[in-house]
């Protein structure tokens, strides 16, 4: 008997690994993510050009000293602005023209500061785009210490002294865990949690996707009970599940291998004054074990739903309550995130049908207590166990009715009566 | 060794509100060619399904080769279930071979005992091409292909001519005649009389999930007597159905066919026929296994199909 499984098994496999979709999807899915992951640091390293900017002061005291503060500020040791002359004529007048440059592209935008700038507390900034918030923060801050710097001059004091007495405080994020203290990731490390989240979520939707039109095929072909008189519906059933997962498994790995060296080439040019996610090993052991965990348990669920319809519209009905977890929990990412050892957080992830996403997501963001790691792992299985045992039974009806679409009442007769 | 290839005891099936198979038992001795008759519904799918534990029986006992039925024996049979097909994406080598690899035989030697088959059925220069690039036909000889590449000792084949033109019927009898010339026992479960009057020795008529009748087809013939008989003529026959004796008068158009009720002399037909027509021809011909279901199922109280 273990020879016919291996014969379904390799069946399975190699009917999968050898279409191109396949082929194209393994190779097109890291060079997709690596853009993801790659373009993005880049441009905010170093890519972006400068911002060509002009600055109109109504007050007529700040202009030389702003558009120097404005040429030396630095973000991640280079500069970010191009100061251009504000043209001819009164404060008043030259907007009017430097609009028109903008609306032109000859220029980003202008920095007006009003008449009572030193009084008041408000600059307009005009720009074509105003969403780059990093730079705007930075314009913000040269032109207040410039402003600032006037007022405290004005009053009789001392520049220099006011300037460390009101020294504001920075606050550094470190994270503690078993392995050592490590710096925040901030933003990024909040991305990356997302995109490996996101890969997982959509590999076992997919997955399990393919296993029930697998099954919906073998139906329609009228292959079904060929195959049936040769091998038990068990190690059918069993055989796609290995076979499809085999070739899950060959395109996760193509993908986490790549997204790993994506990530350690990251670490040394690319990420210039921004930390590059870490890809622990345990990370990378509970993508892949989450990643089957989470097939086995839906995949089997979509082979009872695949041998119980006749077509894939059929099955539409179906799908919809068994991937409602599995959304559930993609979904449930925000609070998991913001409070990872939190109630909410730790309870959700020992739910069967969401640790495979809400598990493998606290383990990225922090390293969970090891007995809620295995506690989660043993109640995942038992899920799958109670999954494959109901599955097998329906399955085993299943692939011989042909017609009538049952019904879900009809779909627990089956399971109770094979 | 058993001389018995199938032998069924007791067996039951019951699904969800009615009994699909109740109590049947079968014998079908080995390199015996033989015919499972009834009308659709009758229980012929789901006992052959329950020969190769595609369906579980709900009771009696099910005999392969002499030995209780389990995997291995199972690997003797091959089936060809109503319900046929291929894997429409696979090459038609690769497909024999996995075929005949959840049979138990080894890749290398399903590659090895292909190629006469293919050759015979004329699908040689088929081999690497995808399934779904074949015609119908071919389509159907590589499924029979895929039945015997294990070299079955029983071959049981549900309703094997549905489907096929008239060559590939010839050319599938051919093929079975021939396979039973070398003692490979073959079950054949149709609706298609004729085919079955040509193939088989052996007939078993089941019935609302009952045997109603069983034994060589000589025998069974026999059992129904020489009351038909076979009438052509010119004029208004109407009156035949109302001669005393007749039982039923089936008008095939160019002659009438009278089956006449136990006992009574076909010579009161002949007499009254010449008297009231110009006759043709007349014969007394042995019934046809067509009539003998038809009769039976109608008196079971079963619609014949």
């Amino acid at each position: 008997m273990p020879s016919k499984l291996w014969a379904v098994v390799r069946r399975e496999y190699l009917e999968r690994v050898r279409t191109k979709a396949f082929i194209i999807a393994t190779v097109l899915g890291p060079i997709l993510m690596g853009g993801i992951i790659v373009v993005p640091v880049a441009l905010m390293g170093r890519g972006a050009k400068l911002l060509r900017v002009a600055v109109v002061d109504a007050s007529g005291t700040l202009q030389a000293e702003v558009e120097e503060a404005l040429r030396s500020a630095r973000r991640d040791e280079r500069p970010r602005f191009d100061v251009q002359p504000s043209g001819d004529g009164t404060a008043e007048a030259r907007p009017s023209a430097l609009k028109d440059a903008v609306l032109r592209g000859r220029l980003d935008g202008y920095l007006f500061l009003p008449e009572d700038t030193l009084d008041g507390s408000l600059a307009t900034y005009y720009g074509r785009t105003v969403s780059n918030r990093m730079d705007l923060d930075l314009m913000r801050w040269r032109v207040n210490d410039v402003v600032v710097a006037h007022r405290v001059a004005r009053a009789g004091l001392d520049a220099e002294e006011v300037k460390e007495l009101t020294q504001s405080l920075e606050l550094r994020t470190v994270r503690l865990s078993e392995e050592g203290e490590k710096e925040d990731r901030g933003v990024v490390g909040m991305l990356f949690a997302v995109i490996l989240l996101g890969i997982l979520y959509t590999s076992i939707l997919m997955w399990g996707q393919v296993v029930m039109t697998s099954i919906i095929e073998e139906k329609g072909s009228r292959v079904i009970e060929v195959v049936a008189s040769g091998v038990t519906p068990m190690f059918l059933l069993a055989g796609k599940l290995l076979g499809v997962g085999a070739a899950g498994l060959t395109q996760f790995l193509v993908w986490s291998l790549s997204l790993l060296g994506v990530s350690l080439a990251a670490v040394g040019p690319l990420a210039a004054g921004l930390t590059m996610p870490e890809i622990t090993p345990l990370i990378l052991a509970s993508f892949l074990a989450f990643f089957l965990l989470g097939f086995a348990f839906y995949a089997t669920l979509y082979a009872a739903i695949g041998s119980a319809v006749n077509t894939v519209q059929e099955a539409q009905n179906f799908v919809f309550p068994v991937i409602m977890p599995l959304i559930l929990g993609f979904v449930c990412f925000l609070p998991v995130i913001e409070s990872p050892d939190g109630a909410l957080a730790v309870t959700l992830s020992l739910i069967p049908f969401l640790t495979p996403l809400l598990m493998f997501l606290r383990i990225v963001v922090l390293t969970p207590p090891w007995w809620q790691i295995a506690l989660s792992l043993v109640l995942t299985g038992a899920a799958i166990w109670g999954a494959l045992w109901a599955a097998a039974r329906i399955y085993r009806v299943g692939i011989l009715m042909y017609g009538k679409k049952p019904t879900f009442p009809e779909l627990v007769r089956w399971v109770r009566h094979a | 060794m058993s001389d018995q290839a199938l032998v069924l005891r007791g067996v039951t099936k019951a699904f969800a509100g009615h009994v699909a198979v109740k109590e049947l038992s079968l014998e079908v001795p080995r390199g015996s060619v033989f015919g499972l008759l009834g009308p659709n519904g009758a229980g012929k799918t789901t006992t052959l399904r329950m020969v190769m534990n595609i369906l579980g029986v709900d009771a009696g006992s099910i005999e392969i080769l002499g030995h209780p039925a389990d995997h291995a024996t199972r690997d003797r049979i091959g089936y060809m279930p109503e319900e046929r097909g291929l894997y429409p994406r696979m090459v038609l080598e690769e497909q024999l071979t996995f075929m005949a690899s959840i049979k138990g035989v080894p890749r290398k030697t399903a590659a090895e005992r292909m190629g006469p088959w293919l050759e015979r059925l004329g699908l040689a220069d088929w081999r690497r091409r995808k399934t779904n690039e074949l015609s119908k036909g071919m389509q159907q000889k590589a499924q029979f292909i895929a039945t015997v590449l294990h070299e079955p000792d029983v071959l049981i084949m549900d309703e094997p001519m549905s489907g096929l033109d008239p060559v590939g019927m010839d050319v599938m009898r051919d093929v079975m005649v021939d396979l039973s010339r070398r003692g490979i026992t073959i079950v054949l479960s149709s609706h298609q009389m004729d085919t079955v009057e040509k193939l088989c020795d052996r007939v078993a008529l089941i019935n609302k999930g009952g045997k109603v009748l069983d034994g060589k087809v000589t025998e069974v013939k026999a059992a129904h007597g020489e009351n038909t008989l076979v009438l052509a003529f010119d004029g208004d026959g109407s009156f035949l159905g109302s001669l005393p004796g007749v039982a039923n008068v089936s008008d095939f158009g160019q002659y009438v066919e009278i089956r006449m009720s136990d006992g009574a002399d076909p010579q009161v037909v002949l007499k009254e026929a010449t008297a009231r027509l110009r006759v043709r021809r007349f014969e007394i011909v042995v019934p046809s296994l067509h009539d003998i279901f038809v009769k039976t199922v109608t008196a079971d109280g079963g619609e014949a199909a």
